[in-house]
């Protein structure tokens, strides 16, 4: 069946564009031009995706956004007109998985979106353990004891991505191209406000990290060195 | 707090540099101590003139007197019988006790009735000392009281506890005994003690004065300077960015104007400022407003383009023609967007450095990498030197890529397919990269005018990359930024050489750049035959 992708955007022409685009490539894309409702629109849609606008008339990108979080670990992307830093940032910490700044093309953006809907390359069916936490790999289980930790799937695969060879110290160029899809020199910050979205719901202490731990002026690491 | 006494010279004429009221003071209290000091020695040494002078007239009209009652005595004793040769001897005695408690001397006058010498007469009187004479008869007194017979002769002398005193002689006649000579001996220890408790009193009250002014002086340069400094310290503030800093205006006088006119001023300043800061935040938000209204109609423009561009092939040719014009020119439009609102967020002064350790070499080498498809196009070859060293520094890898960017991209534009040489270097205070161009070169003038915004070196040359003509102003825009530099050197018919020098450490000044402007032509040169 194909995913069905809600996009969230006031702007009538770039919407029915992006639709367009999307069709094209074989998703279902709904649409939301007020953010007063896209809450209501995405329980209504359950969509596999959303491309969310960050300026819009009703209410703020962000704050839907973050409302969207709280019920759903569903991928977000952002689609921004400003590339200026504390939008972005916002964005993400309010927990979007990417965000594509316009003008973007469409090549870009379906492969932004295809990233955010592959499957977890899941070699192993094991169970994985970092520090005192259970990764169920086929599960899509992260457990701390008995309590169940929920993860939206992109903070899942990043968990993934350094539990796997948790000898391995990764720059935030080598997750960007594991987890986000990215060939190219991206925003690393990106990396950083994921892992400290990821940090304050796996770690104990989220101020002294033992799950995922910083190499300084290197990257990131599973475990304590 | 302990001071240094070596370092006191050194702090005196630092406070007296800085400091005003200490100046201030400073000059007053010396040049009142020299005027009390003046008038005091003046009036001790007329005090003291003044003192001994009616002292001494005193004195010689006593001793006159003294001279008179004892050659009375000496006239009425003696008639000159030889048998009253034994009362002769008892005369000084007599004298003594009528003559001393004539004169006035609380201190106690000495007496001395002494027999001039070289005389022979028919008798001779003893002579006599009271017992406390002292030894203060100078042979020159004692010439100029025989010589002299008519006058009374008077000599200041030291008595030997140290006080003054003043001696008197006159010669009196001894009927039949011959001439002797009288001295009184008169104590000027209460003169003395009376001067001294004068010049006690004018020292303490002079120093009293000096301390007085000097108090004086402070508080009055306090009340003056107190304000000023209040308006200079207010004036840092202001300076300083506390645009709500004001001075308390009290009263009419003329320090209450000086607050009242500086706090107009530090208005009209703020309100400026405020009407600036205004105006840049409404630019601000003008441009970001911009951005988005722009920025969503053109991706949906370049949405729509590349679906076109995408399916050109179906299309009539010169349909898809049309297809490929618009989906070059959207991008051209995207870039020139993008570079015009890079140009106003630094113009609105809103543009921050996202800092991280980065080595230079290897965005040396990914920027080459992205351009090398262009110029291996142009046929130009791309030549990296870069001598082992430290690379690490602190730097906005996001700008300095952009930077790199323009001037790789330019080279190749103008680099008419020649070499072109790109060399990394540091030294301790900083980093640095040259980007050298084999191509047409730019005349002087041009060459002024390379950083400006939409500046082109020649109109009629090609252009294939199709700059904004915003590059290179933005360019050195990110190095100012980066409180670097980024210099060109051109020579018309030799290429153009573009430097880029960074600090290593941000804060750190830059002491030299690390590669020559105009560049090693030696170095470029064996770089060129070797590849």
């Amino acid at each position: 069946m194909a995913a069905t992708i809600l996009v969230v955007d006031d702007d009538p022409a770039l919407s029915e564009m992006i639709g367009i685009v999307l069709t094209s490539e074989g998703f279902e894309p709904v649409f939301c031009a007020d953010g007063a409702i896209a809450v209501q629109a995405f329980a209504e849609h359950k969509p596999d995706l959303v491309l969310l606008d960050l300026m819009l008339p009703g209410k703020d990108g962000i704050e839907v956004c973050s409302e969207i979080r709280e019920e759903s670990g569903v991928p977000i992307i952002m689609l921004t007109a400003k590339s200026d830093t504390t939008d972005v940032v916002r964005g993400l910490e309010s927990g979007a998985d990417d965000y594509m700044v316009k003008p973007f093309n469409p090549k870009e953006l379906v492969a932004r979106i295809r990233t955010r809907l592959r499957p977890v390359a899941s070699q192993s069916t094991d169970v994985l353990q970092i520090g005192d936490l259970r990764v169920d790999v086929a599960g899509h289980e992260v457990r701390r004891g008995t309590t169940k930790i929920n993860l939206t799937p992109l903070e899942f695969e990043l968990l993934l991505a350094l539990a796997m060879k948790p000898q391995q110290v990764f720059t935030r160029e080598m997750l960007l191209e594991q987890v986000w899809g990215y060939h190219y020199k991206a925003d690393t910050r990106l990396v950083n406000v994921h892992v400290q979205r990821l940090r304050a719901k796996v770690e104990e202490d989220p101020d002294n990290p033992r799950i995922v731990t910083t190499v300084r002026g290197v990257g990131y690491r599973a475990g304590s060195s | 707090m302990r001071f240094d006494w070596r370092t006191w010279p050194a702090r005196v004429l630092r406070q007296w540099r800085v400091s005003l009221q200490f100046r201030t003071v400073s000059t007053t209290v010396l040049l009142s101590a020299f005027a009390v000091l003046v008038t005091g020695t003046f009036i001790l040494v007329s005090i003291s003139n003044n003192l001994f002078d009616s002292r001494s007239r005193q004195v010689q009209d006593e001793a006159r007197s003294a001279h008179n009652l004892a050659q009375e005595i000496l006239d009425a004793s003696v008639t000159g019988d030889p048998d009253e040769a034994v009362e002769i001897d008892s005369l000084p005695g007599t004298v003594r006790d009528k003559v001393l408690p004539s004169t006035s001397t609380a201190g106690g006058t000495s007496f001395a009735l002494l027999r001039s010498p070289g005389q022979s007469t028919a008798q001779v009187m003893q002579s006599t000392r009271s017992t406390n004479f002292p030894d203060v008869l100078s042979e020159a007194l004692r010439k100029a009281v025989r010589a002299d017979a008519e006058h009374v002769h008077y000599q200041s002398v030291t008595l030997p506890s140290g006080a003054p005193a003043l001696v008197v002689g006159s010669e009196v006649t001894v009927p039949s005994a011959g001439d002797y000579e009288l001295y009184l001996v008169y104590d000027l220890a209460q003169a003395q003690q009376t001067l001294s408790f004068v010049q006690q009193t004018l020292v303490l009250g002079g120093f009293a004065l000096v301390v007085l002014i000097g108090a004086i002086t402070y508080t009055i340069v306090r009340l003056v300077v107190g304000p000023i400094r209040l308006a200079a310290e207010t004036s840092e503030k202001l300076a300083a960015g506390q645009l709500e800093e004001r001075i308390p205006e009290r009263g009419d006088d003329v320090i209450a104007t000086l607050a009242r006119s500086f706090n107009g001023m530090a208005d009209s300043l703020q309100e400026q400022i405020m009407k600036l800061a205004e105006l840049s935040q409404v630019q601000q938000r003008f441009v970001s407003d911009v951005s988005h209204e722009l920025r969503t109609p053109l991706t949906t423009i370049r949405l729509a383009g590349d679906v076109l561009y995408d399916q050109r092939d179906g299309f009539e040719p010169s349909t898809a023609r049309a297809a490929e014009l618009l989906h070059a020119q959207v991008q051209r439009f995207e870039v020139l967007l993008a570079d015009l609102l890079e140009v106003s967020r630094y113009d609105a002064g809103a543009v921050q450095l996202e800092l991280e350790p980065t080595n230079l070499v290897r965005l040396v080498e990914d920027a080459i990498d992205a351009i090398r498809p262009l110029a291996d196009e142009r046929g130009s070859e791309l030549l990296l030197v870069a001598p082992g060293g430290y690379f690490e520094a602190e730097v906005d890898a996001r700008r300095i890529r952009r930077i790199l960017r323009n001037l790789l991209g330019n080279a190749v534009e103008h680099g008419e397919g020649k070499p072109i040489v790109v060399m990394v270097d540091s030294n301790e205070s900083a980093i640095a990269l040259t980007v050298r161009d084999h191509g047409i070169g730019m005349r002087p003038d041009e060459v002024a005018q390379v950083f400006e915004r939409f500046w082109r070196a020649d109109p009629s040359r090609q252009r294939t990359i199709g700059g904004t003509g915003l590059g290179l102003a933005i360019s050195l825009e990110d190095a100012t930024l980066h409180q670097g530099m980024l210099e060109v050197w051109s020579e018309f018919g030799t290429g153009t050489c573009f430097r880029l020098t960074l600090p290593r450490e941000r804060g750190e000044p830059i002491l030299s750049s690390p590669l020559e402007l105009p560049p090693d032509e030696t170095a470029i040169e064996e770089v060129v035959a070797g590849a």
